[in-house]
């Protein structure tokens, strides 16, 4: 018998078999203690970038904050009324952990915007725009890519 | 990857729910492939099938564990025969099987004269049922389940030559126990 033959005989051996008995209700028993376990979602590579994102985010924005109200205090109100600062477009986030960020990401273009109204050249509000920018892109990319 | 056994019935929705802790879900998914992952767990397990039961039982409880990991990249039939494959080589591996062993050609059932015939095929299975458990994986995954020897190198931790080599053995014996010359 050649090998064409043996293995057209053997892999006749590869069918369905039935067990002899039912095995579900010792399987139905199992999950109970597997439960604890088991349909716990694992977080994807995303969702756990998402999170550390996330982190980071409000670390940056605490800074923005905080180095934005260093630099309005230092300043004195400047009679520009026109808005110089380009509006982040709104972001309604439709996963709940989100909307801490979003929130946080309103607040600093509200900021951002007023201060951009007293020092429309600046280039240090120009790079926090850039990086709130980013971050906010950054953040619904995630948020997509999580569904 | 070896070829998905049989066809593969439209589950996804079931698949989705069960990830989600949805029971029933799951029993109708064990009704499904219970019998495809029953017969490889079988073969693999040298056609024991109290063994084959609790390895079967084994596979399940797993799968369940790691429905939410699964992610429909290929179907969840293969998915789960993959999944229930691995937990018979690691009962093979967990009682310390010897790779390179051989069984004592004693120890083989008697000789038959016409293999492979419909009356022999049990004790074709009875003999390869005999073999020591890693030459037994490796026959059962290459000539019956139609992994390539990469495949199987890979799940046995072995290299593709020893592979190789523990499966011309395996056939060796199974021929004269049969009555072929190797």
């Amino acid at each position: 018998m050649n090998e064409f033959e043996w293995l057209r005989q053997t892999r006749a051996l590869r069918e369905p078999a039935s067990p002899r008995r039912d095995l579900w209700p010792a399987i139905d028993a199992a999950l109970d203690d597997a439960t604890s376990t088991a349909p716990v979602p694992r977080r994807s590579t995303a969702q756990r970038a998402q999170g550390w994102l996330l982190a980071a985010s409000f670390a940056g924005l605490s800074l923005f904050a905080g180095s934005l109200a260093v630099h309005l205090r230092d300043r004195p109100l400047a009679t520009a009324t026109a808005s110089a600062a380009p509006d982040l477009e709104r972001w309604r986030p439709s996963d709940p952990r989100l909307a801490g960020a979003a929130v946080e990401f309103d607040a600093a273009n509200m900021e951002l915007r007023q201060a951009m109204e007293q020092a429309p050249h600046s280039p240090a509000l120009q790079r926090l725009l850039y990086r709130m920018q980013k971050q906010q892109s950054q953040l619904r990319q995630l948020e997509h890519q999580a569904g | 990857m070896p070829p998905a056994p049989a066809a593969e019935p439209t589950d996804t929705d079931d698949v989705r729910a069960a990830a989600a802790g949805d029971r029933r879900a799951f029993h109708r998914l064990y009704r499904l492939h219970v019998d495809r992952v029953y017969g490889a767990v079988y073969r693999l397990a040298g056609f024991d099938h109290a063994r084959a039961e609790d390895l079967t039982q084994d596979a399940f409880v797993r799968a369940w564990q790691k429905l939410s990991g699964f992610r429909h990249e290929s179907s969840f039939g293969t998915w789960l025969y993959r999944l229930a494959v691995n937990v018979a080589l690691m009962d093979i591996r967990a009682r310390g099987a010897d790779p390179v062993s051989m069984m004592a050609e004693d120890d083989l059932p008697d000789r038959g004269e016409t293999p492979f015939c419909a009356a022999e095929r049990e004790e074709l299975e009875r003999a390869i049922g005999k073999l020591p458990p890693r030459a037994r994986a490796v026959l059962v995954l290459h000539d019956i389940e139609g992994w390539r020897h990469e495949e199987i190198g890979v799940e046995l931790g072995m290299a593709v030559g020893s592979s190789k080599a523990q499966l011309h053995r395996a056939r060796g014996l199974l021929r004269k126990v049969l009555g072929e010359s190797a």
